[in-house]
């Protein structure tokens, strides 16, 4: 924790030491936050094990609390710009979930090649989704969060390069956005923090087009991936499956050497008072413990002068294959024993669900809006999984 | 009852009698680039970074706040002034651009415009004078 605060001090440090041998030596502050309070009601109660139950949690969220921590966060980003189109630029981000711990969202060096070709270096957003970009600056949108079903990989930033290619077809302005890097950093993986991983040989593009009202987008990525998940449950699986004459089996409860692939598409209509906004994702990453499959989400929102009022209707569809098709039942118990178990495994990697939230954006300061939102979640697989989230939440940029 | 209409009344004759402002969009007299409604707006939006004759465009805003800044975001760029800081902070928190630089009169907005060729602005169409080229009037 020293250690880390002590690297962003030294950071800051050098971005002012940087711009100071310019002649026009600036630094400029940018920031912003949010406060978020929610709560979650849920029908039913987890069992403790022990014959009692214990409050049922969603998101993060718990019910019977108002919790003002998870979603909460404030940001600072210093940028300066050292002359002859190159700038530096650090983004500090501190979430209320990880107890305020800052660490760095953004750190690279841009240089603008031409007025149309913009490069990059360092850590900065992988663009997955039509909000990547500004993926925590709440005011930048309606919504308190994007929609986290489809907002849902497992990491949003990489190190690496990137080229940013804007030209004008018409009226029609089109950005290219092509990365290649990786990604090396703790991350939360199958509900499972995972120190170590590797994401690497990260590449990708997404492709923006805008006239006027209409935005369209798509984006596509691939990674190669060593996931070292240290759950009980996989291991055992896994060495199991190698003992029979099935050990091909074996292999699809370890993430090593496998490749995940990820696209995006997306469309934006922004029309006098009306928004619409839609995005589907679809996660590739077979021969995994992980379920990959489709999810989506439109958006409908109308303003009446500083209140917009949106609703948000979106799906989730994700499995993992079944890879123990092959493997015949009822020829050696043992055998079966394990089949049953791993179909328990697949069955619960199942995730089939639907939501609806309505919310309310209020623009009741030149620089601040308040919003409020409630999301009605519906588990298709497991009614007891619905749940209610009312979040309300105070944004600002700065 | 009726001290309530006449109340209502009143406040809307007094509401109906600020007549709004025209803002004129403004550039340097030796500038002889075609503006479409379309080419103003993305320039205001740091989209389109060049005039129609290929100089560099650059455009100037008025101060968060100016009631004139106010009629051009909603005449000309069709949004509240809440959506245009949504829109320039995705630039900045994106690095992908900077808002315009800002300017506090109309008085001073002409000086800059009157002195450099590259420069687009906009004023209160009745501050106008003949330093500079009105380009458009909304």
């Amino acid at each position: 924790m020293n250690f880390k605060k002590n690297k962003i001090a030294k950071a800051l440090l050098m971005v002012g030491a940087l711009s100071a041998g310019t002649a026009q030596a600036e630094i400029v502050f940018n920031g912003f936050a949010s406060i978020v309070g929610g709560t979650v009601s849920t029908d039913a109660l987890k069992s403790d094990g022990n014959g009692g139950t214990i409050p049922d949690d969603f998101n993060g969220y718990e019910d019977g609390s108002f919790d003002f921590s998870q979603d909460s966060l404030l940001a600072l980003q210093a940028s300066s710009d050292l002359g002859n189109g190159l700038s530096v630029t650090a983004q500090i981000l501190a979430r209320g979930e990880n107890d305020w711990d800052p660490s760095f969202e953004w750190a690279y060096i841009a240089y603008e090649a031409t007025d149309n070709l913009r490069l990059l270096a360092g850590r900065q957003r992988v663009p997955f989704y039509m909000y990547s970009d500004f993926l925590d600056v709440s005011y930048a949108y309606p919504w308190i969060t994007p929609p986290q079903d489809v907002y849902s990989l497992a990491f949003d930033t990489f190190d690496g390069l990137a080229a940013i290619y804007t030209t004008n077809f018409g009226e029609f302005d089109t950005t290219f956005h092509a990365i290649y890097g990786g990604n090396k950093n703790e991350m939360i993986i199958s509900g499972e923090t995972v120190e170590s991983p590797k994401f690497e040989n990260m590449m990708g593009m997404s492709v923006t087009v805008n006239r006027d009202w209409l935005t369209l987008r798509a984006a596509y990525f691939q990674a190669d991936m060593d996931i070292p998940l240290q759950n009980d449950g996989l291991g055992y699986l896994s060495d199991a499956w190698s003992a029979t004459p099935y050990s091909d089996v074996a292999s699809e409860f370890v993430i090593e050497g496998n490749s995940g692939e990820f696209l995006e598409l997306g469309f934006q209509i922004d029309y006098n008072n009306f928004i619409i906004v839609g995005e589907y994702t679809d996660l590739t990453v077979d021969e995994t413990p992980i379920a990959g499959g489709e999810s989506m989400y439109i958006m409908g929102g109308m303003r009446f002068d500083d209140m917009l009022v949106h609703v948000t209707l979106g799906a989730t569809d994700k499995a993992l294959d079944n890879f123990i098709s092959h493997v015949p039942t009822g020829a050696d118990p043992a055998l079966d024993g394990l089949i049953a178990g791993t179909q328990g495994y697949i069955d619960d990697a199942k995730n089939e669900a639907s939501y609806v939230t309505l919310g309310l954006r209020w623009d009741f300061h030149d620089s601040a809006a308040l919003k409020f939102e409630y999301t009605s979640y519906s588990d298709d697989i497991n009614s007891d999984n619905d749940a209610g989230l009312f979040r309300t939440a105070l944004v600002t940029v700065f | 009852m009726s001290k309530l209409l006449k109340t209502a009344l009143c406040s809307f004759i007094l509401f109906s009698s600020v007549s709004f402002a025209d803002v004129a969009v403004i550039v340097n007299v030796e500038n002889g680039a075609t503006f479409s409604d379309s080419d103003i707006s993305r320039i205001f939006l740091g989209k389109l970074k060049k005039f129609s004759s290929g100089d560099k465009a650059v455009a100037i805003n008025l101060k968060l706040g100016n009631s004139t800044r106010n009629e051009f975001e909603t005449k000309v760029l069709g949004k509240s002034a809440s959506q245009i800081k949504a829109y320039w902070s995705k630039q900045v928190f994106s690095g992908k651009g900077k808002p315009l630089p800002e300017l506090v009169s109309d008085k001073d907005i002409l000086t800059m415009v009157a002195s450099d060729s590259n420069v687009i602005a906009y004023v209160d169409a009745a501050s106008v004078d003949d330093s500079v080229k009105v380009i458009k009037v909304f």
